[in-house]
């Protein structure tokens, strides 16, 4: 802040120097300034487009952002209980006690149960045998069976793991002379201590409405240039096709940084995911991924005829490229080539960057490589893209 | 009228097979997302890095770790510094940490409880939850193996793992990976040709010939059915051959369902296509509505019962849906009929209603007699 004030008044003198002025007329009289002003005016004209800028983004926000969630919670839970005593019935709310399992189910036979579990209507079921009581009475070790449905193997294992521990606890509070555990782990999550899922997804949901929607209006503004032939006439003026290019990328730009601040507003309003990080990093980076989506635009329509076949491949490129970043399932669970497979993907890159800038607050000091990654893919893409069109020129 | 549903039928088909690009792509793209999802979507995590910072050294801790790391779910990672939190999970390289204090070896031979501190990368919900778990467990397990605390508990649990005794990802992908390739693919491709037939204004000579809106839709649905059928033998094949999923039970649900998710999917298509105005809006249209909905708003890959109240109402109109718990009770659950009956009743009232709405988008422009 202290900066400021020396530079304001210099600022506002250099603004009016003569040379200034001078270069800005320049600039404002430039051919590369005609064809930003043509394009500007032919986004704003074009009501679908701004459609696609703002109702796409905003639904897929929404959607994505409140319906993945991996979370183990809420499982309904069969109970046959044979023995039915007071100490039986503290297990089964010991069970339901923190909404992981929901026990709302009681049959009175192990058959009925394993029907319901067959037909789906219950995700686990809990068998207390009749000598429950008496087993525990003469010192035994009582014994429950457990039914999981396995169908779904992730919740199974995590519901697994969630039941041994309850009954454990349970089992330890019994024990007359109970002694605590000697080693006793005291769990921490840090970043999100209530773990909500939308922290986790939303954050890759920004990165991938803006491969979604970066493609898309790209392209679609490049080559609807060529379904009207309007494409040839810019080409016959004195344009260079650097000129022409850069002239369509900048509005772009400017309106897909417009994406991203809508996303991270949604993502901030609606799911109220925190803002840890710096930024200016977020920007700079959000910046480097939005050449991406502009790059891979350019390139999806200089390669294809018409607006149809845009947006076929779009739809086949994006598919892989969203499956392959961690938006939707985690990388670290995915076999291990396409864990490296994921390496040469962008979308996989911004949203480790998103996350980690967004939830943990770290910038390019941890994200290093992966801005380096995304600016590498960058500068290829628009180089490729531009080559494409070049020669598409000629 | 079957004369007239059956000569457009054949049209459809003649129209198809021409296009010999849209012939290979129809069966080349439901096999190449198969291949991406059935592959690539995992949930479980195998090998989470964890940061260990031990303060004890003991011989007691040494072995403590040692049986954290036993276990295949953690993998020991390197880091530098002397705050794990700062060095190891900020920076990304470890998921979780364990901090053993000084006087570990000598609180635990004194059988006074020590607190471990273990740190957990909160971000990624899924795997915190796992991290947490196995943590406790291994140490209960560390407890009673090495002697510390035996004991044997009160209360054990006999667990039995139904369907999926192995716990088998693959087994809860691939199913759903049908329903979703067969809700795109087909919807996609009769978009297509019911935009084609406006953008070409071919769709004025059907509304002014004598042909119903219902008789143009039956035989248009028809032979991309057939189209429809192809592309799920095909899938379905390769993906019994790649996963190794076959039938738990009695086939004859899924026998029954997949036709009339199928006639589903390309009915959605033909309403699509009828209300799109040219071929990108109607890609879009599919890409965005079809796609999207069927991803995410049928339980192919998290619980439906976690999707929130207002988004959870619209799950019931999502055919997907459906046939993704089919799918499932014919290659893992087995349990036939009695299991499926009511999705399958969804199926078809879904069709029937989609059916009506295309046909009346239709006779709207029909001439009347």
């Amino acid at each position: 802040m202290a900066i400021v004030p020396p530079l304001l008044p210099l600022l506002l003198l250099s603004l009016s120097s003569p040379m200034f002025t001078q270069l800005f007329n320049r600039f404002l009289g430039s051919r590369f300034w005609a064809l930003v002003v043509k394009e500007i005016n032919q986004i704003l004209k074009n009501r679908q487009l701004l459609f696609l800028l703002i109702f796409p983004p905003t639904i897929q926000l929404l959607i994505f952002g409140s319906s993945l969630d991996p979370q183990v919670q809420n499982l309904k839970l069969g109970i046959v209980d044979y023995a039915n005593t007071s100490v039986t019935r503290e297990l089964v709310s010991a069970l339901s006690e923190n909404q992981i399992f929901v026990a709302d189910n009681y049959s009175f036979s192990e058959q009925a149960l394993a029907n319901q579990v067959e037909q789906g209507k219950i995700t686990a079921g809990l068998v207390i045998p009749p000598d429950f009581n008496r087993q525990l009475q003469q010192g035994q070790t009582a014994e429950v069976q457990v039914l999981i449905d396995g169908v779904n193997a992730n919740t199974a294992s995590i519901a697994q793991g969630y039941i041994t521990q309850i009954v454990r606890n349970y089992s330890s509070n019994l024990e007359v002379n109970a002694t605590p555990p000697l080693v006793n782990p005291q769990v921490t999550f840090l970043y999100n201590p209530g773990l909500a899922s939308s922290w986790f997804f939303v954050p890759g949901v920004i990165g991938l409405v803006l491969t979604l929607t970066g493609s898309l209006v790209s392209s679609a503004t490049v080559v609807r240039e060529k379904d009207t032939g309007t494409l040839e006439q810019l080409l016959m003026t004195p344009a260079a096709a650097w000129e022409i290019l850069s002239a369509k990328i900048a509005p772009l730009f400017l309106l897909l940084m417009g994406d991203v601040l809508l996303a991270l507003g949604i993502a901030r309003l609606i799911f109220g995911v925190p803002f840890r990080g710096s930024w200016a990093f977020f920007l700079a980076t959000s910046a480097l991924y939005v050449f991406v989506g502009i790059g891979v635009g350019i390139l999806l329509a200089t390669i294809s005829k018409n607006q149809q076949q845009v947006v076929l491949t779009s739809f086949f490129i994006n598919i892989p490229v969203i499956q392959l970043s961690g938006a939707i399932a985690p990388i670290e669970s995915m076999p291990t080539f396409f864990q490296y497979l994921s390496l040469l993907d962008p979308l996989r890159h911004y949203i480790a960057i998103s996350r980690s800038v967004l939830l943990k607050g770290v910038g390019w000091e941890a994200l290093g490589l992966n801005v380096l990654a995304l600016g590498a893919i960058a500068i290829l893409l628009l180089t490729i893209s531009i080559k494409q069109f070049r020669t598409q020129l000629n | 009228m079957t004369k007239r549903i059956w000569n457009q039928c054949l049209k459809e088909w003649a129209q198809f097979r021409r296009d010999r690009l849209t012939v290979a792509l129809a069966f080349l793209l439901p096999l190449a997302v198969l291949l991406i999802f059935g592959y690539a979507i995992r949930l479980e995590t195998n090998n989470i890095p964890l940061a260990v910072q031990d303060f004890d050294r003991s011989p007691l801790s040494r072995a403590y770790i040692e049986r954290i790391f036993a276990t295949n779910k953690f993998q020991p990672t390197a880091w530098a510094g002397n705050d794990p939190l700062e060095n190891a999970i900020d920076p990304g390289v470890a998921k979780a940490a364990v901090i053993i204090p000084p006087d570990f070896s000598r609180q635990v031979q004194a059988d006074q409880p020590s607190p471990v501190q273990v740190l957990v990368d909160g971000s990624d919900v899924n795997n915190a939850r796992v991290i947490e778990n196995s943590i406790r467990a291994t140490t209960q397990f560390f407890l009673s193996s090495s002697g510390l605390q035996p004991g044997s508990p009160r209360v054990a649990t006999q667990t039995r793992l139904w369907f999926n005794p192995g716990l088998k990802e693959a087994l809860y992908i691939v199913p759903g990976t049908y329903a979703v390739t067969l809700w795109i693919f087909p919807s996609m491709l009769s978009s297509l040709a019911m935009v084609r037939e406006k953008e070409r204004n071919t769709i004025v000579q059907v509304y002014a010939s004598d042909l119903s809106a219902a008789e143009f839709l039956l035989g248009k649905g028809l032979a991309y059915l057939a189209i429809a059928i192809g592309q799920a033998l095909v899938v379905m094949g390769v993906g019994t051959i790649l996963f190794g999923v076959w039938f738990a039970g009695d086939p004859t649900p899924l026998l029954v369902g997949t036709p009339i998710f199928l006639a589903n999917s390309i009915l959605f298509g033909l309403f699509v296509g009828s209300r799109a105005g040219n071929i990108s809006g109607a890609i879009q249209g599919v890409a965005i509505l079809g796609f999207l909905t069927a991803l995410l708003l049928s339980g192919f890959i998290y619980p439906l019962s976690n999707i929130p109240f207002p988004l959870s109402v619209l799950t019931y109109i999502i055919p997907t849906r459906y046939y993704i718990e089919i799918t499932r009770d014919a290659f893992v659950r087995g349990a036939g009929w009695a299991g499926v009956w009511l999705f399958l009743l969804a199926l078809i009232v879904l069709g029937f209603l989609l059916f009506n709405a295309t046909r009346r988008v239709l006779s709207h422009m029909q001439l009347p007699d």
